[in-house]
């Protein structure tokens, strides 16, 4: 082929070849830099989503424990020497390897986790009477009660040692000596109650269908030798109808709570030792009431009845005043039989009861929840709760031991309780309480989130009520009226303000403002009035003024012949303020405010915290707002003055109006920032979890809460959890706020697209 | 000499040609404007004439706008701004400080280059000014917005949108949205800054013909780049140049025998 090339190329100029050939390299680099740059923007923007994801997991991973429901599986059942005796004739030790039950002549112990069974042990001084009655006066401490009319005392303990780094358990008992309370030793004990007070053991029995008797011993201090124990027996009247069915002593020995078979609860007061006196009764149920229980703490009584009801009783003043009477705070979900058997936890208000037809419940006390509905033997006769809430042993008619192992770590959790006013005990009506520790082992936990969701969107309530209209107006200034040169300086500085670190703020709020405050409240309440009675005089005065003097200032710095102004506002409304706390107020406004408004006034308040969580959102609203107004185009400023608007009508009805997406963007970041806002809140309120909207109370706020009560949480544990719930809610309510703000904003800029 | 030929075949014939006989409604004596140290207006001394139309023609930058916006001192917004002679509109002196700018701005409408309706509905564009007026009741309102959208021959397009978003219009039909909303105040004077400039052929003519249509009832100021529309539709125009008024005379003489030697390199197209 004899093409020649030469020929080919020779019409073309040589000279434009190289810087084509050179532009097409420099296009390809260029096009390779721009691949590469959008995607290390995609990367970032992947990044930043997965990691905000992540967050998200790990919070609900936490909180995901609080409501996943309560499981239990049986793990054994044995046979033990024989039937149990009436009452509370069960018991576990702390680990669950050892149960113990009571027969009519012996003490049984066996081994759970492994086969076998211990030899019974007879219980002394029986003298061929049987045990017919059992009561628990404290963990592991029995009475038992003979058919002839005498008490024994059991006390049951575990001992623990460490061999080898195995944990090993050996039972201990330890009997009383029998104690007759039917002098004539020939009525059998039906029924057991016995608690050690401080000042000594009350065992009260039940010798007859419609006959209680009891012993007091008082321990008195002789001046030689031992303490002297001077018993004193007395029957206590019963002014009920029916029989007595069941009853149980509270742990301070000041009530005793009975149940009778017509299904009356009657409340004995013991604190006279001398005169025991039914205090009062409420009729419960038609059925015979067949079993008492206090739960932990001995502040809440469980009443279950014949029919399989259970419900929960506390002591509170009555309605109209007067003496406390007994009130049903839940019911629980119904037994299909009998109730036999209940038996708190001893570290909540949990509790576990059991039915004649083998139906277990596990209850909680505060929520009114039942959490765990199990199918034991039929003929249940006992049933005890462990000691760590994380097991169930029961014994039937037959002698057969169960043991159920219980996994509920937030019995405490639900819902309801997080979110719903709860009846705590104590409280005269359900209420919002967030309350997560206390001083004492029965103490019910409080973990209701409303008041702090509450307190979160009170302070930001008040932030933004100060916040918005103070940004927005000078955005609106500052854009519209101002001098651009001034305006150059203005907006950074203002925009520096927002770089202030918010506990610089927070500990001048909580320790400067606040104090200050205090001093002039009924100055500060005068003072937007005064203010603006002030400007507004002065733009008066400043409209008679010749003309010749108005052109000396130049248009649009006019502002700072109002600093004067304000500052006489300031000192006059504090003057004023002084004057009408004399002459109005009494001399003293707090005072007043209690007497007037019932507001009580905390030095740390949410106006404090309104002012300075104000501070920290101010720059944000002005900065994002004053963009929006600058933004919009000078053709619509322009459209408007001509047809003869005055700048303040254009402002407001053609800029405020188009920059209406900006500015709701702008108080919504606000609104993230005031929720998110953590120092400020901490510091300038007492952080109380109070739930009114008085201005001169405290609060307490979400983000505040977390970063108090974090540190003290033990990790797992319920309050963990639920400051990652609270941590959760606000992830939401940012959220929330930031997608609303973000939908709307995109509707308002559609709607002026063509702008 | 081509281009003077195509202007004046152009020429408006129902343009009057007297000019002593006219009642002057602005009248402008030695007017001059700084821009900061800038002179942007040098001595400019003239007259518009009442219901007629009046175009201002002018390489970019002459002053054309600067003038027009001195007429409704919306100059006043831009600072450091000095302007030194009188205007009167109808006899009164406009640059008198104490004098309200709002009240004037009333009697002097203005439209502008690019089409500015408000981001608000038809219906609100127009009864803008009349609100800021005062007017408050809505049949007032209904019969100004009707008047002024069929003064801007824009009723048939939109008599059954009066709701939907002014912005969704076309650029013609918010260019006339722009005089109706001018004109809804009812100005003495219109003025209006290259009305055209962004519109198509057919837009324009219509525009134009509003022109006409409104010199009835307004004294309509004009700035054009466009020679053919200044001689379609002016009665007057008057050539700016580097800040001076270099002449100014009915359309006609002004097309088809300009005085001055700048006035005709310009229509001849021999600089811009
Ligand atoms: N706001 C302003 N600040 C400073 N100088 C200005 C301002 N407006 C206009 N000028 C100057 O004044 C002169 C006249 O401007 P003007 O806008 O009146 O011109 P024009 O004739 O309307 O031009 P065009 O035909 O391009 O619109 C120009 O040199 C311009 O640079
Ligand atoms: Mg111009």
């Amino acid at each position: 082929m004899a093409i020649n090339t030469g020929a080919l190329r020779g019409g073309r100029p040589e000279a434009p070849a190289r810087p084509l050939a050179a532009s097409r390299s420099r296009t390809a680099r260029r096009i390779l830099l721009d691949r590469w740059a959008a995607r290390l923007v995609v990367l970032g923007g992947v990044l930043i989503i997965a990691s905000i994801l992540a967050i998200l997991v790990v919070i609900v991973g936490e909180v995901w424990p609080l409501f996943r429901p309560a499981a239990a599986e049986r793990l054994s059942a044995s046979l033990v020497g024989g039937p149990p005796a009436p009452g509370d004739a069960v018991g576990v030790d702390e680990y669950r390897e050892i149960a113990y039950t009571i027969t009519s002549d012996s003490l049984q112990f066996t081994p759970l986790r492994v086969g076998g069974r211990y030899p019974a042990i007879p219980v002394p001084g029986l003298e061929g009477a049987r045990i017919t009655a059992v009561g628990e006066s404290a963990r592991g401490r029995h009475l038992l009660g003979t058919s002839d009319g005498r008490v024994v005392e059991l006390d049951v303990k575990f001992q623990v040692e460490f061999k080898d780094g195995k944990r090993v358990l050996t039972p201990q008992q330890e009997f009383g000596a029998p104690v007759a309370l039917d002098p004539e030793r020939k009525r059998a004990i039906v029924r057991l109650a016995g608690v050690v007070t401080g000042s000594g053991p009350i065992v009260v029995a039940q010798v007859g269908p419609r006959d209680l008797v009891m012993q007091t011993v008082v321990e008195k201090k002789a001046l030689i030798g031992a303490p002297r124990r001077e018993a004193s027996l007395q029957a206590l009247p019963l002014e009920v109808e029916g029989e007595i069915t069941a009853f149980r002593l509270d742990g301070r020995g000041d009530d005793l709570i009975l149940g009778t078979s017509h299904g009356q609860l009657v409340r004995y007061d013991l604190r006279d030792k001398t005169n025991p006196r039914p205090a009062d009764r409420s009729a419960v149920s038609t059925a015979a009431l067949t079993l008492v229980q206090f739960l932990n703490g001995d502040r809440t009584v469980v009443v279950g009845d014949g029919a399989g009801a259970v419900s929960t009783w506390q002591l509170l003043p009555s309605p109209g005043g007067g003496a406390p009477r007994l009130t049903r705070i839940h019911e629980f979900e119904r037994h299909g039989a009998p109730v036999v058997a209940a038996s708190p936890s001893r570290r909540d208000k949990g509790f576990v009861t059991a039915d004649a037809a083998g139906g277990l419940h596990l209850n909680y006390g505060t929520s009114g929840a039942t959490l765990l509905r199990l199918a034991d033997s039929g003929g249940l006769r006992g049933a005890t709760f462990a000691p760590k809430a994380d097991g169930i042993v029961t014994v039937d008619e037959g002698g057969r031991l169960s043991h159920w192992a219980v996994h509920n770590p937030h019995p405490e959790i639900t819902l309801a309780t997080v979110f719903a006013p709860v009846w705590y005990e104590g409280y005269a009506q359900p209420e919002y309480v967030w309350q997560s520790t206390g001083g004492t082992d029965d103490f019910e936990a409080k973990f209701s989130l409303t008041p702090l969701v509450y307190g979160t969107l009170k302070g930001t309530f008040y932030a933004l009520l100060f916040a918005v209209p103070l940004a927005l107006l000078a955005a609106l200034y500052v854009s519209e009226f101002m001098h651009p040169s001034v305006k150059a300086y203005v907006k950074p500085v203002v925009e520096i303000m927002a770089a202030l670190p918010s506990v610089v703020l927070g500990f001048l709020a909580g320790l400067w403002l606040a104090p200050l405050v205090e001093r002039v409240v009924p100055g500060l309440f005068l003072l937007p009035l005064v203010e603006t009675a002030c400007i507004l005089t002065a733009l008066l005065l400043w409209r008679l003024l010749p003309l010749r003097l108005r052109q000396w200032v130049r248009p649009g710095t006019e502002v700072f012949l109002l600093v004067p102004v304000v500052i006489a506002g300031a000192w006059l409304a504090f003057g004023l303020g002084g004057l009408v706390e004399r002459a109005l107020l009494g001399g003293d406004y707090r005072g007043w405010l209690l007497s007037a408004l019932g507001l009580t006034f905390d030095q740390r308040n949410s106006l404090v915290v309104g002012v300075a969580m104000g501070f920290a959102v101010i720059p944000i609203i002005f900065t994002i707002a004053e963009d929006s107004l600058a933004n919009v185009p000078q053709h619509l400023r322009a459209g408007s003055l001509a047809l003869g608007a005055t700048r303040w009508q254009t402002a407001l009805r053609i800029v405020l109006p188009t920059a209406s997406p900006g500015i709701f963007s702008a108080i919504m970041i606000g609104f993230g920032r005031a929720v998110g806002e953590t120092m400020i809140v901490l510091m300038a309120t007492g952080n109380t979890p109070v739930m009114d909207t008085n201005i001169f109370s405290g609060f307490r706020a979400l983000s505040a809460n977390v970063a108090v009560e974090l540190p003290e949480a033990p990790e797992g544990g319920s309050l963990f959890r639920v400051l990652f719930l609270a941590a959760f809610l606000l992830f939401c309510l940012t959220f929330a706020v930031n997608t609303v703000a973000e939908l709307v904003r995109l509707r308002l800029r559609r709607k002026y697209r063509y702008l | 000499m081509e281009a003077p030929v195509q202007i004046a075949a152009s020429l408006n014939p129902h343009a009057s040609a007297a000019p002593l006989m006219e009642t002057p409604m602005v009248e402008i004596d030695r007017l001059s404007l700084w821009y900061g140290a800038k002179q942007a207006l040098r001595d400019v001394s003239m007259s518009v004439p009442k219901h007629r139309v009046t175009a201002y023609i002018g390489p970019s930058g002459c002053g054309k706008s600067t003038l027009l916006r001195c007429l409704n001192r919306m100059n006043d917004l831009v600072d450091g701004v000095r302007t030194t002679g009188t205007i009167r509109i109808g006899g009164s002196d406009i640059g008198d400080p104490g004098r309200d700018v709002t009240e004037l701005r009333k009697r002097v409408g203005m439209v502008f280059q690019k089409s500015n309706p408000f981001p608000k509905s038809i219906y609100e564009n127009i009864a803008y000014g009349p609100r800021i007026l005062g007017v408050k009741h809505r049949a007032d309102l209904d019969g100004i917005v009707e008047r002024s959208l069929r003064s801007a021959a824009l009723w048939e397009e939109v008599q059954d949108r009066l709701g939907d978003s002014a912005l969704g219009l076309s650029g013609g039909q918010q260019q006339r949205l722009c005089i109706g909303r001018a004109i809804a105040v009812e100005p003495d004077v219109l003025l209006m800054d290259e009305p055209c400039s962004a519109l198509d052929p057919i837009a324009t003519a219509k525009i134009e013909e509003l022109m006409l249509e409104l010199k009835n009832s307004y004294t309509i100021v004009i700035v054009t780049h466009n020679m053919q529309q200044a001689a379609r539709v002016s009665d007057y125009t008057g050539f700016m140049l580097l800040g001076e008024l270099v002449e100014f005379g009915v359309t006609r003489a002004l097309f088809t025998n300009p005085r001055d030697k700048r006035t005709e390199d310009y229509i001849t197209g021999r600089f811009g």
